[in-house]
């Protein structure tokens, strides 16, 4: 009985103490503090060095050629862009503690981007039109005053 | 016994006899009906050189060698060398003036990228990755050089698939557009007569070049192997000192390339990459990628028509589609379908050429938002 009880107490305590190993398939580093969970966002608080962190998550995905690594001042943003179901991993640049935010692929963030890119064809060609109207506009103007010199 | 199995014939499936047929659809399409047949018959050959058993065409010897077709793939694809040196060409052949003229038309052609964007949506919906979406959204853009370009770029195992799919297209212009021309626009704009576009100067033709190549390379760096390429053609053409370069370029330069192209491309549609669902549902976008980019550009040209006071004939809006000069042709027929007298070929050349500026701009977009 005694043996019963300390395996059930080793599992609630096992239970107690665990921390997720994924969140929507992406690797979590063990050791984790959960801050905040929703379906689409989990925060994680770590007693690690933020090379650490990213020391894992480099090992974890150096065979996929979909993972981009993006060095900002505050954080690492690490970002799929292939068909996996998470969008982000932002890791924030701490000495001894470091958060962990991982969020959902958003819909938002891909119409967001597109709608920004399809405008961005416009602007490319708005400036290309006003270049070639200035550029236009100057080459008639010199052509007229050669024109009247000639006169 | 031995001898039998240094043949092909122990290793045959049914899967080859899918791929010949294939081959021989796209085959029959450039010889019996003339649809690109420049790009299809090259294409068409190469799935058929392939898809035989042990033929040692597209891999690598025991040496780590590669083998004739690969060869050709690896320097001229992979390197991504020609689709921008038929982008030398293709600007060699340019002729800018109808663009120059009526520099307004350029956004016709940013507006006929709508599909590029709508079916990137789609794409993803459907489980492709976001570069996969991108380079298979592209194909709408109707320029296979930038297709290929963008598809070696961020998905280099759907080049057969896109590149057939953007090339088959391009050729359906006179079919896929018309429908939708007829069913976005009134039978009173229909008949817009625009006024005839004036002349270009000399000095204009050679600045557009250097003007258009330093505007890009600022705003879309990404893209600048193709357009740098392709401004070089043009500036060698209207420079008129280099005849020579800009003959080579216009010709022998590219009908080589393009023999290089077509069958590096057919060659990479192996019967065991190519038979799954992906090129199949590819084709399927593909269509519907070139009906939003030509509903675009013609719905680009009513939103223009609000502020306009000389009118735009929303007819040489689906012309802002790249696939040059067909689908400006298209535009013309229309319009003289329904005004005998009214030429709009010269007209829809500039929102044709805006296209093809678009459709690389586009391009550039989605590689500097993967690199």
């Amino acid at each position: 009985m005694k043996r019963i009880l300390a395996v059930l107490a080793f599992w609630i305590m096992a239970g107690g103490q665990s921390w997720p190993e994924d969140f929507l398939g992406a690797p979590l580093p063990a050791g984790g503090k959960v801050l905040f969970r929703t379906e689409s966002r989990l925060e994680l608080q770590y007693p690690m060095s933020h090379d650490q962190i990213l020391g894992f998550y480099r090992q974890h995905f150096k065979e996929n050629k979909d993972i981009r690594y993006r060095d900002w001042k505050a954080e690492t943003y690490i970002e799929d862009d292939g068909a996996l179901p998470w969008h982000s991993i932002r890791i924030s640049k701490g000495e001894t503690e470091t958060r962990v935010t991982v969020t959902r692929d958003s819909w938002t963030w891909i119409l967001g981007t597109l709608a920004l890119r399809f405008v961005g064809v416009f602007v490319v060609l708005l400036f290309l039109y006003a270049g070639m109207s200035a550029a236009g506009a100057v080459l008639s103007r010199v052509a007229k005053v050669t024109e009247t010199e000639k006169k | 016994m031995g001898t039998f199995y240094t043949t092909g014939i122990p290793a045959l499936s049914w899967k080859y006899l899918v791929m010949w047929a294939i081959a021989c659809f796209f085959l029959y399409l450039a010889i019996a009906k003339n649809f690109e047949p420049l790009l299809l018959l090259p294409i068409g050959f190469g799935i058929f050189l392939v898809n035989f058993p042990l033929v040692p065409l597209m891999g690598r010897n025991e040496e780590g060698v590669p083998q004739l077709l690969q060869f050709f793939y690896h320097y001229g694809l992979e390197w991504e060398i020609i689709p921008c040196v038929i982008f030398l060409g293709l600007g060699a052949m340019t002729d800018f003036g109808p663009l120059i003229a009526n520099p307004k038309t350029l956004l016709i052609g940013a507006g006929a990228q709508l599909g590029v964007f709508v079916t990137f949506t789609g794409t993803v919906l459907a489980g492709f990755t976001l570069k996969e979406a991108a380079s298979v959204g592209i194909i709408g853009g109707a320029d296979g050089p930038t297709t290929i370009y963008l598809t070696q770029h961020l998905a280099p195992q759907l080049l057969g698939a896109n590149a057939l799919a953007a090339y088959s297209y391009m050729a359906m212009v006179p079919l896929i557009q018309p429908p939708i021309m007829r069913l976005l626009t009134t039978p009173e704009e229909r008949v817009i007569r625009m006024r005839q576009l004036r002349p270009v100067s000399k000095r204009e033709r050679i600045l557009f070049p250097l003007i258009g190549a330093g505007i890009i390379a600022i705003l879309v760096p990404a893209v600048m192997p193709l357009m740098g390429m392709f401004m070089l053609g043009n500036l060698m053409r209207e420079s008129g000192v280099v005849g020579r370069l800009s003959d080579t370029a216009q010709n022998a330069l590219m009908n080589i390339v393009t023999i290089f192209l077509g069958i590096s491309v057919g060659a990479t549609m192996h019967a065991d990459k190519f038979l799954s669902w992906k090129p199949l549902f590819i084709f399927g976008l593909g269509l519907l990628d070139f009906a939003v980019c030509t509903a675009g550009g013609i719905l680009t040209v009513k939103v223009m028509n609000i502020f306009l006071k000389e009118k735009i004939n929303p007819l040489i809006g689906s012309a802002g589609v790249s696939a040059v000069p067909m689908s400006a042709r298209v535009s013309q027929m229309m319009g003289q379908r329904y005004d005998k007298k009214n030429h709009l070929l010269m007209h829809a050349m500039g929102p044709n050429l805006a296209g093809v500026i678009g459709s690389a701009a586009a391009a550039g977009m989605f590689i500097a938002m993967f690199n």
